[in-house]
């Protein structure tokens, strides 16, 4: 579909022509994205093409813009780093112009006081880390690592990470805003609507921060944010990392009031006790499962590999077999990593005798091996600074997360065993990538503070295959089943596969939810703010009425 | 290989823009933060190495057409590896940078090579060189050093000057100076003069693999006749043709040296005495072709294959070229051996160093984005206080040089070999 001349002239008057394209190749490195082939007809790896990619380079042009679009009705599909398949255009027939921020990437301010950083869309979670720590502060940094961007964790999409036990989920760091609404007028929110400055994020009136966000987020179904601040964290290390090693295993070197552990537990019941009371005790700088993403039957033998430049993947086929491997293996089979962190090498001595009393209480314990330097210098480095996320698709360059529902950590122990089960029996098909039933990773926090989490199935499939891209969407059916037969909530599986359904069908569905009153008024606040519909369905709503019973005149 | 060949990597990307920064651990600050200059100057996706892998899928699927934009974000690119460090990160079952090359050569096939390379091709074809110089003019910069002219007697080394060492009139003095450090080293060692011929790594990088092979034939024909086994430069560029390409396209088993390595040797064995103070505040710049992409080459002919069920291995295993094994440490330990010279580090160093502009054709085909490469750079240096940026090959110090001077810049840019000189 071709974009609209005049349209493009007028985007073009406002942007210049060198940051406005609708090259069909172009296009297309927008339109591909990561997941879209579980999703799109005949596995498709592409997303719908946008009809333009335009960058804008301030808040002004990304609302001038924005006009021109309300005048010609295209849609607006704003992108920050673009690493997730949400980013790009949901539906073929909707033309759209997709907002490439990378032009906007400044980091305007850290408010070294105030403990927070106002930040342009294309700031990265590492830069601002990187600049923190030079002020002795931190960011909490997504799950998805340090390639993100902090605006959209923040304004548009989730916002959860291994360190948001510490420091807070960024849905709640999230400060006063800068938005564009899909009309095109700039909201302010927060102290920031009355000139207050950007240190909070509520201002009169209800959460216009709850309202277009909430836990999800609206995911560029709602317009463009241009500007947050974001709240930041204690950071009691140096200024600046100092990494040693070769790549990919970096290493960062523990400091004396640092401590980098791996948690094993001999049964769930004891890891959820574990967790229980690191959470009542106010421990862990950062806290996660993380590392059993390779899955439990291979893990040891994966990060042992990889922390060695010398090898390939193909020496984890032979260390996997290795009985001393196997060995460890079993003792961080059911296992996480925390990194404590204290103001003082008391404060840290404390935190430890803690620790140590936690474990005899809940029969778990510290895994040797992988605290020993190598791994222990090597799991401070990723959760540090979460520079390694890509690892995700380290089996086969597919990953796809399944279950993920959130809870205490008594009601995930209780998805974990048909989890596992649901898992291991699709692994029987050779399709998926065989690591075991447990590839069970996940944010020791989601929500903000902790005592809340999830754990997310690391499904591995190979992108660059039909059979194990239609394995991998059998898995995502079988969850669904799964959870549905043990009355669990529907986890993330069902999120993606609602990508490829129609408006009509994701409608019916959400009609059946409890409260449906939430997409009522969402659909009333997206008529205030977006009255030309120009913000993709990633901002959930229900038509009015959707699947009440019709009137009895007009069933006739 | 061909496009087709990299096929799975593309479907394989997850387009999460890795390849853009600087691998993420390393990364110090806001300002130096980023890896490659193809996405900072061109800035749309298309412009990195995961843009280019869904430029060849989209090209392969008949979705897209080569326009002039697309042959823009295919060659506006130094070629310069440092995506292929970050993406290889986390990942083993990626080659963007060996896939970034078949794009090129695809379209170069199909006749899409920018009409910029012209003149450096056709003075490849008539005079072995990519200057545009007369060719017989080759060996003048050594004429009364009294080097054994090795068309004409045989020797155990062989000093290959290359093309900017040999016409570049203001950086010749380097290749003089490597000389007198070669009769110092008490090498049996000679030149090829007038015989020698342009490496052809520079022509391989835009694509014309052609003009490598020819390349490589006439090199490794002449130095075979003269009994040479080993073959010692002071370019990067030659190196990474000889030590990888010539390796792999040529069958080739000469070794190679950078005078930096023999240098580093010189040091360590007692053999290279520096006495003369050099106080200098100096920072090093990783060339491309010596640090992340300096790796020893290692022959391979094998397959993809799976295990555990769909996990990507090769059979026989792939050897991997992450930057984890560059020569960075030698240029380094002469550095400090150097009595009065302090070396101050940037934040991109090694394998993650910032590249100088000039690799890829870029300094040929794109010379603003070039210069602007180059700039940044030039701006990382003097953010560190030194008084000169050091480095080890001529292509980097010409555009650095050339940057400087454009900007009305007061920092030194200098060969290691000048350094060492000076203190000899
Ligand atoms: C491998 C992987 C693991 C992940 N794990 C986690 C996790 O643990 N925790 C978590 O919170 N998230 C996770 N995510 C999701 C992640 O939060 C989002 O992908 C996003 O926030 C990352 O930033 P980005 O710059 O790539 O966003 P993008 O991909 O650019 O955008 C993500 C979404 O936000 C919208 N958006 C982006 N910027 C703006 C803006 N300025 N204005 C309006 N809308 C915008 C986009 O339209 C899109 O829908 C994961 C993603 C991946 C790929
Ligand atoms: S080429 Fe590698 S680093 Fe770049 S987007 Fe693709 S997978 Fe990521
Ligand atoms: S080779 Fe260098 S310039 Fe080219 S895409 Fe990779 S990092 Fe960018």
């Amino acid at each position: 579909m071709e974009i609209s001349r005049d349209a493009y002239r007028a985007i073009e008057d406002i942007v210049g022509p060198d940051n406005v394209t609708d090259d069909p190749a172009f296009l297309d490195s927008y339109a591909f994205e990561w997941l879209a082939e579980l999703v799109r007809p005949n596995r498709s790896h592409y997303m719908p093409r946008p009809w333009a990619v335009v960058m804008p380079a301030s808040t002004r042009e990304v609302q001038a813009v924005t006009k021109v679009c309300n005048k010609y009705k295209i849609k607006i599909k704003p992108i920050s780093t673009g690493w997730y398949h949400w980013a790009a255009p949901m539906k073929d027939d909707e033309p759209t112009v997709q907002f490439d921020l990378r032009r906007m990437n400044r980091i305007i301010d850290i408010d070294e006081k105030n403990r927070f950083a106002i930040v342009e869309p294309y700031v990265i979670c590492a830069q601002l880390q990187a600049e923190a720590m030079k002020l002795g502060l931190n960011c909490n940094i997504i799950g998805a690592g340090s390639s993100t961007s902090v605006v959209a964790s923040a304004c548009a999409y989730f916002g959860g990470g291994p360190s948001s036990h510490y420091m807070g989920n960024n849905s709640d760091n999230l400060l006063g805003q800068e938005w564009v609404t899909p009309a095109g007028k700039v909201v302010r929110t927060g102290s920031l609507s009355s000139g207050a400055g950007w240190f909070c994020s509520e201002g009169p009136g209800p959460s216009v921060r709850g309202v277009t966000r909430g836990n999800l987020g609206s995911r560029g179904g709602l317009g463009t944010y241009t500007k947050c601040a974001i709240k930041l964290a204690d950071w009691p290390g140096p200024a600046e990392m100092e990494v040693k090693g070769r790549p990919p295993g970096y290493r960062l070197p523990i400091g004396e009031n640092f401590r980098a552990y791996t948690i094993g537990a001999p049964n769930w019941e004891a890891w959820a006790n574990c967790y229980y009371a690191i959470y009542d005790n106010g421990l862990g700088y950062i806290f996660h499962r993380q590392l059993n993403l390779a899955g439990a039957n291979l893990a040891t033998a994966l990060w042992l590999t990889y922390i060695d430049p010398t090898k390939t993947l193909n020496d984890v086929e032979t260390l996997a077999k290795d009985p001393e491997i196997i060995a460890i293996n079993e003792t961080a089979r059911i296992s996480f990593q925390l990194i404590l962190a204290a103001q003082s090498i008391d404060g840290i001595q404390l935190q430890d005798k803690i620790l140590d009393e936690i474990l005899s209480q809940t029969g778990c314990y510290r895994v040797e091996r992988y605290c020993e330097q190598d791994m222990a210098e090597f799991t401070n480095m990723y959760m540090q600074r979460l520079g390694h996320k890509h690892c995700n698709f380290i089996w086969a360059g597919g990953y796809m997360g399944s279950w993920m529902q959130a809870g205490t950590p008594d009601f995930v122990k209780g998805y974990v065993p048909t989890a596992i089960k649901g898992f291991e029996d699709d692994q029987q098909s050779h399709l998926l990538v065989e690591c075991g039933g447990d590839a069970l990773m996940g944010c020791g926090s989601t929500l903000g503070g902790g005592g809340y989490f999830g754990l997310e199935q690391f499904v591995s499939y190979d992108p660059a295959s039909d059979a194990s891209i239609d394995a991998c969407i059998k898995h995502m059916e079988d969850a669904i089943a799964d959870c549905v037969a043990q009355g669990i909530p529907l986890g993330k599986e069902q999120l993606y596969l609602q990508i490829g359904w129609t408006d009509q069908r994701i409608w019916d569905g959400m009609a059946k939810a409890p409260q449906t009153f939430v997409l009522d008024f969402q659909r009333q606040f997206k008529d205030a703010v977006d009255p030309n519909y120009l913000g993709d369905r990633n901002y959930p709503w229900l038509p009015e009425k959707w699947g009440e019973a019709p009137a009895p005149a007009q069933a006739k | 290989m061909t496009i087709q060949d990299y096929r799975a990597d593309a479907l394989r990307c997850t387009r999460c823009a890795y390849c853009k920064w600087v691998p993420l651990d390393l990364m110090k600050s806001w300002r130096f933060s980023k890896g490659c200059p193809s996405i900072e100057y061109g800035k749309f996706h298309s412009y990195s190495a995961g843009g280019r892998l869904i430029t060849s899928l989209s090209l392969m699927d008949g979705r897209s057409t080569v326009t002039d934009k697309v042959r823009d974000s295919v060659f506006m690119c130094n070629m310069c590896g440092s995506c292929d460090v970050a993406c290889k990160m986390c990942r083993y079952d990626m080659e963007p940078l060996l896939a970034m090359h078949e794009l090129r050569a695809k379209l170069v096939e199909d006749g899409d090579l920018p009409e910029a390379y012209q003149p450096m091709l056709e003075s490849l074809r008539t005079d072995y060189n990519t200057m545009g110089e007369p060719h017989e003019r080759r060996g003048d910069w050594a004429k009364d050093l009294g080097v054994k002219d090795l068309t004409k007697t045989t020797a155990k080394y062989v000093f290959h000057a290359g093309c900017r060492y040999s016409f570049d009139g203001e950086q010749s003095e380097v290749a003089r100076t490597a000389v007198a450090i070669l009769k110092k080293a008490g090498l049996d060692f000679g030149i090829m003069g007038a015989a020698e011929s342009c490496c052809g790594g520079k022509a391989f990088s835009i694509g014309v693999d052609q003009q490598l092979h020819k390349s490589a034939d006439h090199n490794l024909a002449a130095w075979k006749k003269a009994g040479v086994d080993t073959v010692i430069t002071a370019c990067a560029d030659c190196y990474y043709a000889f030590k990888r390409l010539y390796t792999q396209h040529a069958g080739s088993t000469i070794k190679v040296v950078h005078m930096v390595e023999l240098l580093d040797q010189m040091v360590a064995d007692g053999s290279l005495k520096m006495t003369n103070p050099v106080p200098m505040k100096v920072t090093y710049h990783d060339p491309c072709h010596l640090g992340r992409q300096g790796e020893d080459y290692v022959p391979w002919d094998g397959v993809e294959k799976k295990i555990f069920g769909q996990a990507v291995v090769y059979d026989p295993p792939r050897p991997r070229y992450n930057g984890a094994f560059g020569v960075y440490d030698a240029p380094r330990n002469v550095l400090k051996a150097i009595p009065g010279v302090e070396l101050v580090e940037m934040e991109r160093i090694k394998e993650g160093a910032w590249c100088c502009g000039a690799g890829g054709g870029a300094r040929e085909g794109y010379p603003k984005f070039s210069e602007w490469t180059a700039g940044e750079r030039i701006e990382e240096a003097e953010s560190t206080g030194a008084d000169a940026l050091v480095t080890a090959c001529p292509w980097c110090e010409r555009n650095f040089i050339d940057a400087v001077r454009g900007a009305k810049g007061k920092l030194e840019v200098l060969d290691i070999l000048q350094l060492v000189d000076m203190a000899l």
